[in-house]
């Protein structure tokens, strides 16, 4: 039950991450309108971080999709998560009218027409998903089961120990 | 017997190990392609930013050649188009880099030529600063509104106009610098110098700020978009009051000043 909503929680990560990335790197304009508009960073910066965000997405998301260093990678998204509430919250707190740009879109919107209160609520929504995984990372079908990683012991004995060494007895 | 289990045993740990060795690599392998990603992603985000680099602006062949007897005057930051007697008259509000104004320009461009052509449009052109913080770097707005007043100075907006439109840089990424809007107006047939010195010099920009204020808190040019009115880009006015563009408004404007 617990490795069933463990990967559930995974994938669902992963989806999020994946799909945030793919929308935003695929319309790199928009993507830098959404971050400058957030008025949180010097220009020299904005440019950068509308690059690297969707590639930071989507690398979050493949290692969450593959199952690979998922405690890391529920902290590090866990951390972007709350960067990105943070930036919302202060946006919302110097009554800005913008669009989060989270899932693509963004830049400035009409004054009614924000949902921060929304917004935050989901984003906190997938930081239980992060946090979840921070505690407990293991899950089936994730490369950190396949490498033993996660298991306490990284070099576990071969569960047919005893019958190798009959066989190789002479 | 208890020291080949005791030999086995370490060499099942030693096996395991170079299981574990494998996986390892395979995943490292794995990491590193991702790395190699990150990079072409991070160089395709670059050279889709720039597009506009390097490029010279191709002159637009879609527009309608200017008819003998339109007379394009640059009026303030106004440029006015049309043959004198033409008796409707719109104000356009456009910014080149707003991709709903590029829309409109595709859709009604040639409509609105055709009418200037025909003697029964006359055209005045605002150009609008509104979108100069979305394009990066900053400034594109400004600077294509100032070299298309310094376009029309030499007697060639129309074009300037129409290729800026037809080869519109993407909101949010590089505009077109001023050489390259220099260029343009070259390849167009300007020849005066005064347009390179216009266009580098911003001689309009602060003009073109003024009447911006001033539009902006026209409450004549607002519209009703989502909540509450706001003024947007392209507005269409007539009699200084902006209309809807519904199906067929050029065609009912025309026919109304004709009436």
């Amino acid at each position: 039950m617990l490795d069933a909503l463990g990967t559930l929680a995974r994938l669902g990560l992963a989806a999020v991450w994946l799909i945030s990335g793919v929308v935003k790197i695929s319309d790199t304009g928009q993507t830098y309108i959404a971050v400058k508009a957030y008025d949180a960073l010097p220009s020299s910066l904005v440019g950068p971080v509308a690059t690297a965000m969707p590639l930071l997405e989507l690398v979050l998301g493949v290692f969450l999709l593959v199952g690979l260093g998922t405690r890391l990678v529920a902290v590090a998204s866990g951390l972007l998560l709350l960067v990105l509430i943070a930036a919302i919250a202060q946006s919302w707190a110097r009554g800005l009218s913008i669009d989060c740009g989270c899932f693509g879109g963004g830049g400035q919107v009409s004054a009614g027409q924000t949902q921060y209160p929304q917004e935050i609520a989901r984003d906190t929504g997938f930081l239980l998903l992060a946090v979840w995984l921070l505690v407990r990372p293991q899950t089936p079908f994730s490369l950190d089961g396949w490498l033993g990683w996660g298991r306490g012991n990284s070099v576990a004995l071969p569960d047919d120990y005893s019958g190798e060494s009959y066989s190789e007895g002479n | 017997m208890r020291r080949q289990q005791q030999v086995a045993a370490s060499r099942a740990v030693a096996k395991a190990r170079g299981g574990d060795q494998k996986k390892i690599i395979a995943v490292v392998i794995g990491v590193a392609l991702l790395a190699a990603a990150v990079i072409g992603g991070v160089l395709w985000t670059n050279a889709s930013k720039n597009a506009t680099a390097g490029q010279t602006i191709p002159v637009a062949t879609t527009s309608q050649a200017t008819a003998a007897g339109v007379v394009e005057s640059r009026q303030g930051v106004v440029v006015v188009a049309g043959k004198p007697g033409a008796k409707a008259t719109i104000d356009i509000y456009a910014d080149f880099l707003c991709p709903i104004c590029g829309e409109f320009q595709k859709q009604y461009g040639t409509q609105i030529e055709q009418q200037i052509n025909a003697g029964t449009l006359q055209v005045r052109y605002h150009m609008v600063p509104l979108l100069n913080t979305r394009s990066a770097p900053e400034g594109y707005s400004m600077d294509s509104a100032n070299a298309a007043l310094a376009a029309a100075d030499a007697g060639k907006f129309t074009a300037f106009h129409d290729s800026l439109f037809a080869n519109q840089p993407q909101e949010g990424k590089r505009g077109y610098s001023k050489a390259q809007l220099i260029k343009l107006g070259q390849d167009l047939g300007i020849t005066n110098p005064a347009f390179a010195q216009t266009i580098n010099a911003g001689t309009y920009d602060q003009q073109i700020n003024a009447a911006f204020d001033q539009t902006l808190k026209d409450p004549n040019l607002q519209q009703n978009v989502g909540q509450g009115a706001s003024f947007g880009t392209p507005t269409v006015a007539v009699g200084g009051k902006a209309i809807q563009l519904t199906q067929g408004w050029l065609d009912q404007v025309i026919a109304k000043s004709q009436g």
